[in-house]
């Protein structure tokens, strides 16, 4: 274990086997100004990813690479982002994510297309309606724990999908149409693209769009991260009766990642329905928590630039190699199996995640940890305690 | 009386783990708690530090009627632990572990952290190796300094010496016995019965959820049945200090730890 190494020295050498030791070491001693510029260069990065010969590489068999990276490596990258809220950083452990990216695409669909809402304003609804969705399945929840958790919220996933498509309020299994693109910002046009003119036609500015959305909520969680809240997760993550026994209140802060998480979620979803124009059930399958569950884990639970590899990798590898057709699946779980065995903590993990991991005891929720009885149920929160007394 | 548990009772699902516990911990006392594998005493513990619900009666801690009052707020009251199998945040260094310990309090907790340090050295010179890596007896040291982070009125630990090596046993004893020299309470709960009675001023035993047995420490080191339940009968006192190992006496090797890991009494006493 490298983790005595202190963080000094080794400045700038990156041999870049599978260790990412010495990336983090250099990371982690790089001045404010070489950060800001590796920020920068990111971001540029960023915006010239859909450019026409970065396409022809990672697009070449006709798919439109715009369009891939709006529909869907952005969006899973946003998801995954969110996810990576509830499942890397407080360490519990969600199926039915999904939920609550449905929550956000049904919300702009009902009040974008029945109450005439503009983009924005059902933007603001769906992340309120989403956090206020992901505390309303926490509450009772949260204090269940590890595999039990999981359960439940993969009901909540699918419960979410069979009233969506059982309401004749959003047209049951047909889903909702004519969901209206967001209004364009302005048609200022730079190197033949209109960035801020949300069309039928170009990809293009919904990725963007999807760019600053990830950049927000990169800035927002890392802030978070560092912050008190971070240091809560991190313990809840580890060890949560340690963590109660630390002062920490367990419950509330998972109710707040479970809230933040899914709030993300919830913008996810609005961009996406306002860039499909219509949605339905079929939309929000288990299949996409599964899916964003993997990315997250893949790229390494817990880490960001991780957690946005292992989405980048799942959204993109299966479209781009459509040509191996029905085996393109199989192959890609095949890889995901791999990864698995021979590098369980991740492609990209934090250092802290591996220690965890060596460990044994960390990670998801605690699986197979002590769990309630049902009757003893909130046992954690000090509380109603008297109905186990009959 | 600084901790005062009258007749609780507490299940886990239909199962009663703790039928009618009643106990007392005055201020600055060492007092132990000991019984046989699933006597209750873990539960008994968790019920004071809030992990687990009451189904029936009450705790007052510090004047304070604290049954309901949910775990994490207890640790501000001034209730400290160090759980059983120690619960060291695996990713987190060492010094991160402390500080975790302190994360309820406001304001400047260096000097506590130095006191830690103090007490127990091994853990200044691992400040930055992680948690997860740390030995099982560096782990208890560990458990023990963070829950001192909290600067807690009643320190509860849970068998700090499960696993540990003759001589660190001696070592966690003594230092037990300086933490509380320096203020603290402490609710000691030991599978070591001899260590455990040797240093506290009162115990209880436990059985199958229940008290059976209420006395000074002192007493229940001579009392036949403890004797005979707990302490390995009348090969107790030979077995408990048998030195498997060709350790030194007791005495002479709980003084030689105690002058290795805890700073002179008088220097630091102010
Ligand atoms: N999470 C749980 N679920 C169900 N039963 C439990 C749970 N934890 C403890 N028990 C039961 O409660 C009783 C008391 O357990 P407890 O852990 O308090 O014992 P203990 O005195 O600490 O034992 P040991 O010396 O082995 O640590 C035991 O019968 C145990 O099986
Ligand atoms: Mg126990």
């Amino acid at each position: 274990m490298n983790l005595t190494k202190n963080h000094k020295g080794n400045g700038g050498s990156r041999a870049g086997r599978l260790s990412l030791d010495p990336v983090r070491d250099w990371w982690a001693s790089a001045p404010r100004e070489v950060r800001w510029i590796v920020y920068l260069l990111l971001v540029v990065g960023a915006l010239v990813l859909p450019s026409e010969s970065i396409g022809s590489f990672m697009a070449p068999s006709g798919s439109d690479w715009p369009t891939m990276l709006s529909d869907q490596i952005g969006i899973y990258v946003l998801l995954a982002l969110g996810l990576n809220v509830v499942v890397g950083m407080a360490g519990l452990l969600d199926l039915g994510y999904v939920a609550f990216y449905a929550v956000g695409g049904y919300t702009i669909g009902i009040f974008a297309t029945k109450y005439g809402w503009n983009f924005w304003e059902t933007l603001l609804l769906a992340i309120v309606l989403a956090s206020l969705s992901g505390v309303i399945l926490g509450a009772p929840t949260l204090r269940l724990r590890g595999d039990y958790l999981a359960i439940v919220t993969l009901g909540f996933g699918e419960i979410v999908k069979q009233t969506a498509a059982n309401s004749d309020y959003v047209n049951g299994p047909r889903g909702i149409q004519g969901i209206p693109h967001p209004p364009s910002l302005s048609e200022f046009e730079v190197l033949g693209v209109q960035p801020l003119k949300y069309g039928l036609l170009d990809s293009r500015p919904y990725y963007y769009m999807l760019v600053v959305f990830i950049v927000l909520t990169i800035i927002f969680v890392k802030r978070m991260e560092n912050s008190r809240v971070g240091r809560a997760w991190a313990a809840i993550r580890e060890d949560e009766d340690a963590a109660e026994l630390m002062g920490v209140p367990t419950f509330r802060f998972k109710l707040a990642a479970f809230a933040i998480g899914a709030a993300i979620g919830g913008s996810g979803g609005v961009v996406f329905a306002a860039k499909q124009t219509s949605i339905n059930p079929e939309n929000f399958v288990f299949l996409v928590s599964a899916l964003i569950l993997a990315s997250v884990v893949l790229g390494g639970s817990g880490n960001i630039p991780g957690v946005i590899l292992g989405a980048f990798m799942l959204a993109w590898l299966p479209e781009r190699f459509r040509e191996l057709q029905d085996y393109r699946m199989l192959l890609f779980g095949a890889a995901l199996v791999l990864m698995m065995v021979f590098r369980p903590e991740g492609l990209w993990p934090s250092r802290r995640r591996k220690a965890e991991l060596e460990e044994g005891t960390g990670g998801m929720g605690g699986m197979g940890a002590e769990v309630a009885a049902p009757a003893a149920v909130g046992a954690d929160v000090a509380g109603d305690a008297a109905e186990v007394k009959k | 009386m600084l901790l005062e548990i009258s007749d609780i009772h507490v299940h886990y699902g239909k199962i009663a783990a703790l039928k009618g516990v009643s106990a007392e911990v005055d201020q600055g006392e060492i007092v132990t708690l000991i019984g046989a594998n699933g006597a209750g005493k873990t539960t008994t513990l968790k019920t004071i530090s809030g992990l687990r619900p009451l189904s029936a009666g009450r705790i007052v801690f510090d004047g304070q009627d604290i049954s309901r009052m949910p775990g994490h707020k207890r640790v501000l009251a001034g209730i400290g632990q160090a759980p059983e199998g120690r619960g060291i945040f695996p990713g987190m260094t060492v010094e991160e572990n402390l500080l975790m310990g302190a994360y309820a309090r406001k304001g400047d907790v260096s000097k506590d952290l130095n006191e830690v340090y103090e007490l127990f050295p091994r853990l200044a010179e691992r400040k930055n190796q992680a948690g997860g890596t740390m030995s099982g007896g560096e782990q208890q040291m560990l458990a023990i300094g963070r829950a001192m982070m909290a600067d807690p009125k009643v320190l509860l630990l849970d068998e700090p010496s499960m696993g540990l090596a003759p001589l660190l046993v001696q070592q966690i004893f003594s230092i037990i016995q300086e933490i509380n020299r320096r203020g603290c309470t402490v609710l000691l709960v030991e599978q070591n019965a001899q260590q455990a009675l040797q240093i506290a001023d009162r115990a209880y035993v436990l059985e199958t959820g229940r008290v059976v047995k209420s006395a000074a420490a002192h007493e229940l080191l001579d009392d036949p049945e403890v004797r005979a339940a707990y302490l390995g009968g009348d090969l107790g006192e030979a077995a408990a200090s048998t030195k498997v190992d060709g350790a030194p006496e007791p005495g002479s090797d709980e003084d030689t730890a105690a002058d290795d890991t805890v700073v002179d009494d008088e220097v630091r006493k102010d």
